[in-house]
């Protein structure tokens, strides 16, 4: 087996191993409500007024036994866990509906921004850093850590809230919101819905003014998440940069003779990508966190619309467990991709028996 | 040796000192900025008069920073009940106490985390082998996990007893209780929780290298006690970059957690709450978007000076406790 082969199977390996200690902990943290309010939640929605607390208190017994709400801990744990493997992942009382299709109805708006965000700010982050670290104290040099360091002050929901009130009430360039795939579907039956990112289907579908207009709602988010991000893995190359471009190899490339340019992208480039990426992937789970607040604050209607539909009321543990899994599960794939990537342009990252670097 | 001299030469530190500085200065001297109107027990939000557009009042002599129409249910989270929505809430007022809260809150959160991440990080170094892979495992899968996600979880599952008016007090049950006793919200719950793996990574890292170093096999050879050569020579040596972290993070949880207020939870950060109140002038009303500037300019501001401070008084740490880095 190439090592490559290996890394990426440790890699693979790992995802399960996480998956069950974070469901764990999870669980736990839902056992603490006690079994009758747990079970309070199966209650029809209006009682008979004439059933007496006694009546009521026996109910309720009698949902937790059926449903195993008093059984140990590991007990409940492992039936859950069962039922999440055969793909039930719960009922939620106040959706009045199972969990799952509701999560993955709207994932793909939530997937559309993250997607475009990590599109638009690792490239970039990359380039800045490595362009103003190349030269350091040069005007780019300044021009950039100026930018860098606006973008880690601002905090991005005020950023949004800034920008929404400039480019929509201001300017009315980009409005909020997201013309809704459902609405495409319905009103033009010849518009399909293959993969739910509005830009993709447009062009699918031969219709580029859905893609444009999703477009057009996509830039502020976009902008707002990425600058964030840009400006912290810009920050971290630039350094990277510095540090790198003072040793030894890059002396020996220069009195071979080679050119600036190659020593910058086929040289230092390489050894400065991996741990920049390192630190982008250990914060992809901020970076999904952000994009849930910004959803809310442009009024995408992915993910994020059942938190906010949902902050008070009844205890919906079966909700909330179920889209914190489903959260790891879209923070998983963005920290293995940005492994692989690693992996690919640093071969030391893919040797290295144990890491070293943090 | 530290280098305090570097340190007192640059402008940035100076900057970074004088906006740290300012916010504790403000914060302990709340009571005579902006005095409450009962001195023994201070109010998070202060009302001034009613107004019966509900519209917010410009600046004046009574309030300078203009006054915001108050947010009617934040009786459930535990602020003194508003009873209606014609009420005004003086900003300055809570620009000037919510610096009292945004500390409390940010050096609560980061000093309990780092707490958590250092022994984690120390344990599991120290011991190495089966131990440290098993803990750094669990570290890597906490790393997984989006906070706001805990934060809603904690908030749905563990706190809506607790901010259900109608809950009696002898129905709590052990954790509940201990929880409105410490006064802890669900965001700075999540928030320590599911922010102690970056120092438990960077002092893990540290430890594992300096373990190897000579003088800590010296240490060991003269008979040093495990406990005494992880508090004496290990934790010196490896908390620097922790330091650094922390110094950073006061202002980025800060600011994270204004925001999940700003999007709905429940929080002890006040100015996330003025930053709600004040939600529909931002957008601005009749396409002006600055017609009513001192409902959120003031309280953004405030804000990122806040992040600002914390982050330039790390960058100034780094430099000065990790000097090979620069």
């Amino acid at each position: 087996m190439t090592p490559f082969l290996k890394y990426l199977l440790g890699r693979f390996i790992a995802i399960p191993i996480t998956l069950l200690i974070i469901t764990m902990v999870l669980y736990g943290i839902i056992m603490l409500a006690p079994p009758d309010e747990r079970a309070a939640l199966y209650l029809p929605p209006r009682l008979p007024s004439h059933l007496t607390a006694t009546q009521i208190a026996f109910e309720l017994e009698q949902i937790a036994a059926e449903h195993g709400m008093n059984d140990p801990y590991l007990v409940q744990y492992g039936n859950w866990l069962r039922e999440w493997l055969g793909g039930y992942w719960g009922w939620s009382p106040t959706l009045r509906s199972e969990v799952l299709p509701v999560l993955l109805s709207r994932t793909a708006v939530t997937l559309e921004l993250t997607f475009y965000s990590l599109l638009a700010f690792i490239p970039l982050g990359l380039l800045s850093g490595v362009v103003a670290g190349w030269r350091p104290s040069s005007r780019t040099d300044v021009l950039f850590r100026f930018s860098a360091f606006v973008g880690t002050s601002i905090p991005p929901f005020i950023l949004g809230l800034f920008l929404l009130s400039i480019f929509y009430v201001g300017l009315r360039w980009f409005p909020p919101g997201r013309s809704s795939i459902s609405g495409l579907t319905f009103s033009t039956s010849t518009f399909k819905a293959y993969t739910g990112f509005l830009t993709v289907d447009g062009v699918l579908n031969g219709r580029f003014d859905v893609t444009l207009n999703a477009l057009r709602h996509l830039v502020l988010p976009v902008f707002t998440l990425s600058l964030f991000h840009w400006a912290t893995l810009g920050r971290i190359t630039r350094t990277l940069t510095v540090e790198e471009k003072d040793k030894d190899y890059v002396l020996l490339a220069r009195s071979r003779g080679l050119k600036q340019r190659s020593i910058v992208w086929r040289h230092t480039f390489r050894n400065t990508v991996s741990p920049a990426l390192t630190s982008t992937a250990l914060s992809a789970a901020s970076i999904v966190t952000g994009v849930y607040v910004i959803e809310v604050i442009f009024g995408l209607k992915g993910l994020s619309e059942l938190i906010v539909g949902g902050m008070s009321g009844a205890p919906d543990a079966p909700l909330a467990l179920a889209f914190a899994v489903y959260s790891v599960l879209l923070v998983i794939p963005i920290m293995v991709t940005l492994d692989i990537i690693k992996a690919i342009v640093d071969p030391r990252d893919r040797l290295a028996t144990e890491e070293t670097d943090y | 040796m530290l280098d305090w001299r570097k340190f007192f030469t640059r402008r940035q530190n100076w900057l970074a000192l004088l906006l740290v500085g300012s916010f504790f200065i403000i914060a302990l001297a709340a009571p005579w900025l902006a005095p409450p109107d009962d001195p023994a027990n201070p109010t998070a939000f202060k009302g001034v008069g009613r107004t019966f557009d509900r519209l917010p009042q410009a600046p004046s002599d009574e309030s300078p920073l203009g006054t915001v129409g108050q947010l009617a249910d934040l009786a459930r989270y535990g602020f003194t009940p508003g009873q209606d929505r014609f009420e005004q809430w003086d900003v300055l007022y809570t620009l000037v106490w919510g610096t009292r809260s945004a500390l409390k809150f940010g050096l609560t959160v980061t000093i309990i985390s780092a707490a958590l991440g250092i022994l984690v990080g120390t344990i599991s170094g120290y011991a190495g082998g089966m131990v440290n892979q098993v803990l750094m495992l669990v570290t890597d899968a906490f790393l997984t996990f989006p906070v706001i996600a805990a934060v809603w979880l904690f908030q749905r599952v563990l706190y809506t007893r607790i901010y259900n008016p109608f809950t009696l007090p002898e129905e709590f049950v052990y954790w509940e209780r201990f929880l409105m006793r410490v006064d802890i919200d669900p965001i700075m719950l999540a928030l320590i929780v599911f922010s102690w793996m970056p120092y438990a990574r960077l002092v893990n890292g540290m430890v594992i290298q300096q373990k190897r170093a000579d003088y800590v096999i010296a240490a060991r050879a003269m008979g040093a006690r495990s406990w005494r050569i992880i508090w004496q020579h290990l934790l010196p040596n490896a908390i620097s970059p922790a330091v650094v972290f922390g110094a950073r993070d006061v202002g980025s949880t800060v600011i994270l957690a204004t925001a999940f207020i700003f999007i709905g939870f429940a929080g002890s950060v006040t100015w996330g709450f003025m930053l709600v109140a004040a939600r529909d002038y931002v957008i601005g009303l009749g396409g002006n978007p600055f017609a009513y500037w001192w409902t959120f300019i003031p309280i953004s501001l405030a804000l990122v000076l806040f992040g600002v401070g914390w982050n330039l008084l790390g960058d100034g740490l780094n430099d000065l406790l990790n000097p090979r880095t620069r």
